[in-house]
């Protein structure tokens, strides 16, 4: 694998910098190499995970931290969005497509998450923090291995 | 996120430029829709034609936008969501709760 990059940003559990982790992870993406409307897409990603971990891991706790590491290189971006909450079961997650959901207020982060990127990979413990990974493909990249 | 109102017939067009995400764009879309409700329009046809994006917090604004205004007998249309904007409304199936036009007349006239 080619040498890499890195980016890693440490916020507060505060609304108010969600656009500032967006802006530089779309940044991020547009120096690895995706077009515009990838590396918007990419930020897109990032900015869900980061709401949920403010809102729903660290419920917005002063003291409580969420951790955006980007990393990348000439083949793919990976962004890892940790919280220091109280961790949630994925898999219980509604879907907010399905008609009883579908005029929720609230719900879709983990679709859109799901929609923009390649991988989506969710680790999660009770009273042990969420850890979501997300990796999105450079479209040059994905013939190489036969995979997207 | 800025939001401006033009009245044309009974139908209060709500044009909004920027984006519509949590914190800001969702709170100024709730209050600007709300104002309008509270004001007696019924008829709410939010222009979504300068919006560059959305996120989740927005798509569920929009979402609630709709039920207060279906609770006052009202109803909340769009017109000319951008290409990212229509393919979030798309991923969400919400294209198929929204009525949703590509030119302002129709939609006018929709009402």
């Amino acid at each position: 694998m080619a040498a890499g990059n890195s980016v890693k940003l440490v916020i507060p559990s505060e609304i108010r910098l969600i656009d500032l982790v967006h802006a530089a992870s779309e940044k991020v993406a547009e120096l690895a190499g995706f077009d515009a409307d990838d590396a918007l897409n990419m930020g897109l990603a990032v900015r869900e995970a980061v709401i949920n971990a403010v809102l729903h891991g660290n419920k917005q706790k002063p003291g409580l931290n969420v951790s955006v590491a980007l990393t990348w290189n000439d083949k793919e971006l990976r962004a890892r969005v940790t919280d220091e909450g109280n961790g949630f079961d994925p898999d219980q997650a509604p879907d907010p497509t399905a008609p009883p959901n579908l005029m929720n207020d609230s719900g879709r982060g983990l679709l859109l998450m799901d929609a923009f990127v390649d991988t989506l990979k969710i680790k999660s413990r009770p009273r042990g923090g969420t850890e979501v990974t997300m990796v999105k493909r450079l479209p040059a990249s994905e013939g190489d291995d036969g995979k997207k | 996120m800025k939001a401006t109102v033009r009245k044309l017939g009974r139908v209060a067009v709500v044009d909004i430029t920027g984006k519509i995400t949590i914190g800001e764009g969702d709170v100024l879309l709730r209050q600007k829709v709300q104002e309008l409700l509270d004001a007696g329009e019924s008829r709410i046809l939010l222009n979504l034609e300068k919006v560059k994006y959305m996120d989740s917090a927005g798509i569920g604004e929009l979402v609630a936008c709709y039920k207060r205004a279906k609770e006052k007998d009202g109803t909340v249309k769009l017109l000319n969501p951008s290409g990212k904007v229509y393919d979030l409304l798309q991923l969400t199936k919400l294209e198929e709760v929204f009525d949703t036009f590509r030119d302002e007349g129709e939609a006018l006239g929709s009402f």
